[in-house]
């Protein structure tokens, strides 16, 4: 597909280019069955925003961003439901060329520690020419153009950073040129997995910067996956948290922060350590996240380590619905308990 | 994940153990099968299988399965104990040179490059003509000190990696004494390589003790497997006609079985040792 | 406990494509650790905290200057007796995994430093019972210390590395320091690689452990926030390029810091959106970190916003002023204190 033939394709604006994820479940198989990574999951990431997925090691946000682009790993498989995208449809039922043709031509995704994901062997122009070569893309000048035009925005010498090879660039660049090779081919949704593991404060904090600013240049639709709550509070618009493979609250970053709803976003904000503030009213959590195969079945995820468990956390498992003004829970506690405990 | 679980998981490494086990037991038991001299008829020739003979006759008109069954003890013995020998000696050598490093293991390595470089057939044959090699063990002290040179250079450069590893540090920094640290901490983690590398020389002994014996050195005993390659290429004219090939044949056929179950059973070795590879996610 | 005076440690090496270079990791780095005290060490990645840590550790060679360990000076000591010096300055990693041995169980992995105890205590004191009651002696020990760092004896002991956590198996690592009775932890980045909700705990054990047993501590990271969980009376020291350019106790060098790096730190540090607003005076260093070229004036001046003239040809040394009614060093030629850090919302 040529670069205009993909544009004919595709949405005019960005407005429409949002993504609805609806009770996906994301199976593994393992030595004892079947097992959910993801589990009745929904999500929306409306046009234009910046959204947050927030959650800790076996939480299942990196196995839901990938399912995303249709690159869940085998032995995992979607199960059940959906992933839907304006202008393509339902991605999770694409296959062959037309998957290809989505990854990179609609939604970009940056790897978690964008570091590795370069071949130590080639320059960074060559990569992009294979990717293009990939990609089916005529006008291979018009793709090192506009890769070029990415790094400016980004605050790089974009001749110099083609010419380079992956040993040469500090690993904040490195993770700059990963946000490059996502939106070369002119994707509206960059979906970044964990963009600043790995990176120093400044590194981090210069990174978090260009995402805005490209966020806003191209007017994407943006999901950022990790595991720090800071990483993400100050870019995100919305702020989604997952546990054990639910989703177990969402909203506009702002108010999840600020009273969050969830005993374990309540107690996740607890346990970060801050700048601000008094030391001696953190708080660690006990116990430890489940993984694939520890995640309780029955009830509740999180009860085992919940501050608000009661009996029927034990038995049924909540399900995630809207309270307030644009905001969801899965939570059998009270809103209001929570939020002004 | 237990013992057995490791072993049964996969078929090949259940056909794996059973032929090594099988072939072990031969050894063990066959001249007890056997006892007594072998018995000579030359009215049978180079015979083919039959009800009596089930591998057919040799050249002097023995049961070529008899032979088979009884010439197993050397071949195996010898291997084994060659085997052994050479992961020894080797890990020893590798071990030490790896950790000391400096001029430890220059020296080391000096010598291992010698023993490298010593031409292991031409020299054993030599040796042949002064030594015969009557008793396993004999063979296997020829093959084991002049065979320990690889062993040693990739034990060598196994622990110089290890060391990098971060508990070796810290159990230096704990105090832990050098003995702690080699027999404790390195060992075990290069116990599943250097097992590999025992199994592996099994087959290659065995090969290198049937070519000896092929090529003509003594003692000359009609049971053993190269004396009856030998034999069944030389005088029995296998390669011209197939009156002789069934004796050709068997001895070759339990060299690659045994190969065969050698290679299968190594897959189990890597998770026997490693108790990281036994959990499945 | 220990005592440092001019640390300096260049590394000269080769890079395949790079060719010869020379990096000056440390440039004069002196600072004192009271017993039982914090020191935490906070920079940038490249800015020689970590090489720092492992000298302090006995793991690394120091090109210059002194380091004084319980009042001796380490490089006039026999390689034995460093070796024992050292024993009471354990390292705690980034990465628990690496620093366990794979193939053996918890039990194993902390019995075999016990034991070593033991018998070298039953050798001073002319001996004491024979192998069984060291084998139940050791027993009781190993359980006695994974309670002091939080774990359950009997969930944790027969267990592979593997099977664990990363948090559990930091707090393995911290239990096995322990066992020869360490007077000070390094503890390096020492919960970058813990889940968040997990963090807090290790804080609190390396800060209990501060409290009960006087344990000083050694804090490196680039996480400055985690600095201030490690109980009273902590230090903040800033490195860049291999120099300590500011440094304070850490509530004061966090409220009010006076060189701009420092400040360039802080303001890059997120704020929680909706809990804290953000310091008032944020701003960011002009571009990156440039390894390699050394200039005889300020380090950080080809980034400074604030640079002038004599930044590019003098070199500022460490001076004391008073901020906030504490004891600051800072080497800046400009020092101004600037509020960079996000301001808590909550308690209005």
């Amino acid at each position: 597909m040529t670069d205009t033939a993909e544009r004919a394709a595709m949405p005019p604006t960005s407005a429409d280019a949002e993504v609805a994820v609806r009770d996906l479940t994301v199976c593994f198989d393992t030595d004892r069955g079947e097992k959910p990574a993801v589990s009745h999951a929904n999500l929306t990431l409306p046009a234009g925003c910046i959204t947050g997925l927030v959650g800790e090691s076996g939480s299942g946000k990196s196995t839901l961003a990938l399912s995303l682009l249709g690159a869940v790993p085998p032995p995992g498989r979607i199960t059940s439901g959906s992933v839907t995208m304006t202008g393509v449809g339902e991605v999770t039922s694409l296959r062959g060329a037309k998957l290809r043709g989505v990854r990179g031509g609609y939604i970009g995704y940056v790897f978690q520690a964008s570091q590795n994901s370069l071949n130590p062997l080639k320059t960074v122009g060559k990569q992009l020419l294979d990717l293009g070569r990939a990609h089916d893309v005529d006008d291979l000048a018009g793709l090192i153009r506009r890769a070029r035009e990415l790094c400016e925005l980004m605050g790089m010498d974009g001749v110099r950073i083609l010419d380079s090879y992956q040993h040469q660039l500090s690993g904040g660049m490195r993770q700059r040129v990963g946000i490059v090779f996502a939106l070369v081919l002119n994707a509206k949704v960059l979906v970044l997995d964990e963009p600043t593991t790995a990176l120093d404060m400044l590194s981090q904090a210069a990174v978090l910067r260009i995402i805005a600013r490209v966020h806003r240049e191209i007017g994407l639709t943006t999901l950022i996956v990790t595991h720090d709550m800071g990483v993400v509070s100050e870019l995100a618009d919305r702020l989604a948290v997952m546990y054990g493979g639910r989703i177990v609250e969402d909203g506009p970053a702002t108010d999840v922060l600020q009273s969050p709803s969830h005993p374990y976003t309540r107690a996740l904000i607890n346990a970060t350590a801050r700048v601000s503030g008094d030391v001696t009213r953190a708080r660690a959590l006990p116990g430890r996240p489940p993984d694939l195969v520890s995640v309780p079945t029955e009830g509740c995820v999180f009860r085992d380590r919940c501050a608000f468990a009661m009996d029927v956390c034990s038995e049924a498992e909540p399900v995630l619905g809207s309270w307030s003004r644009d905001r969801r829970r899965a939570c059998h506690a009270d809103a209001e308990t929570v939020t002004s405990a | 994940m237990s013992t057995w679980r490791v072993l049964t998981r996969k078929p090949g490494r259940i056909v794996g153990m059973c032929i090594v086990l099988f072939f072990a037991v031969l050894a063990i038991f066959g001249p007890y099968i056997y006892s007594g001299p072998l018995a000579v008829d030359p009215d049978a020739i180079y015979a083919g299988p039959s009800a009596q003979h089930w591998l057919g006759t040799d050249f002097a008109g023995s049961d070529v399965l008899q032979e088979i069954v009884i010439g197993a003890r050397y071949v195996l013995e010898t291997a084994a104990l060659a085997a052994l020998l050479t992961g020894a000696i080797g890990t020893a050598v590798g071990l030490l040179a790896g950790y000391h490093r400096g001029r430890t293991d220059t020296a080391l390595m000096r010598l291992t490059d010698f023993v490298l470089t010593i031409p292991g057939l031409p020299l054993l044959i030599v040796l042949s003509t002064i030594w015969s090699f009557g008793k396993p063990y004999e063979m296997a002290i020829a093959l084991g000190v002049t065979g320990w040179g690889g062993v040693a250079r990739s034990v060598r450069s196994q622990t110089l990696s290890l060391r990098e590893r971060g508990f070796l540090e810290a159990a230096r920094g704990l105090g832990l004494s050098n003995r702690h640290v080699i027999v404790k901490e390195l060992l075990p983690n290069l116990a599943p390589f250097v097992a590999m590398n025992m199994l592996l020389a099994l087959p290659a002994f065995i090969g290198a003790q049937v070519t000896l014996f092929f090529l003509g050195v003594v003692p000359f005993s009609s049971s053993n497997w190269g004396v009856m390659l030998n034999q069944a290429v030389f005088s029995g004219g296998a390669l011209q006609s197939t009156a002789a090939l069934p004796y050709l044949l068997s001895p070759l056929t339990c060299i690659v079985l045994i190969t065969v179950g050698v290679v299968l059973f190594l897959d189990a070795v890597d998770e026997l040792f490693n108790p990281r590879l036994r959990e499945r996610s | 406990m220990i005592e440092a005076v001019g640390i300096e440690r260049t590394f000269h090496g080769h890079g395949p494509f790079t060719g010869s270079h020379v990096v000056r990791a440390l440039r004069g780095v002196d600072f004192t650790l009271p017993a039982g005290g914090a020191v935490a060490f906070i920079g940038e990645s490249g800015c020689g905290k970590t090489t720092l840590g492992r000298i302090l550790a006995g793991l690394e060679t120091y090109d210059a200057g002194v380091l004084r360990v319980d009042g001796k000076d380490v490089s006039a000591l026999s390689g034995r007796r460093r070796g024992e010096l050292f024993r009471s300055i354990q390292m705690v990693h980034q990465d628990p995994y690496s620093v366990l041995n794979p193939t053996r169980t918890v039990a194993a992995t902390l019995a075999d430093p016990l034991r070593m105890v033991a018998r070298r205590d039953a050798g001073g004191r002319g001996g004491f019972g024979g192998r069984g009651r060291d084998r139940g002696a050791v027993d009781r020990r190993a359980r006695e210390l994974l309670e002091l760092v939080g774990l359950e004896p009997d969930g944790v002991l027969p267990k592979y590395p593997h099977q664990l956590s990363g948090g559990q198996r930091q707090r393995v690592v911290i239990a096995r320091a322990l066992t020869v009775d360490p007077r000070a932890l390094i503890a390096d980045e020492a919960v970058s690689m813990i889940d968040v909700s997990m963090r807090l705990g290790i804080l609190s054990l390396l800060r209990d452990l501060r409290e009960r047993l006087g344990i000083a501590l050694v804090f490196i990271t680039h996480d400055v926030a985690t600095a201030r969980y490690l109980g009273a009376d902590g230090e903040l020291h800033v490195i860049y390029r291999g120099e300590v350019i500011e440094r304070g106790p850490v509530d004061t060098v966090i409220q009010s810091p006076v060189h701009p790096y420092t400040q360039c730190l802080l303001s890059a540090i997120p704020v929680l959106k909706g809990l804290e607003d953000p310091g008032p005076d944020r701003l960011e260093p002009l571009g990156l970190m440039d390894a390699t070229v050394d200039t005889p004036g300020c380090l950080f001046e080809p980034r400074c916003p604030f640079a002038t003239e004599r930044c590019r040809e003098e070199h500022p040394e460490l001076l004391k002023q008073s901020v906030d009614g504490a004891d600051v060093e800072h080497a800046c030629f400009h020092p101004q204190i600037r509020h960079v850090a996000a301001v808590d919302l909550t308690h209005a």
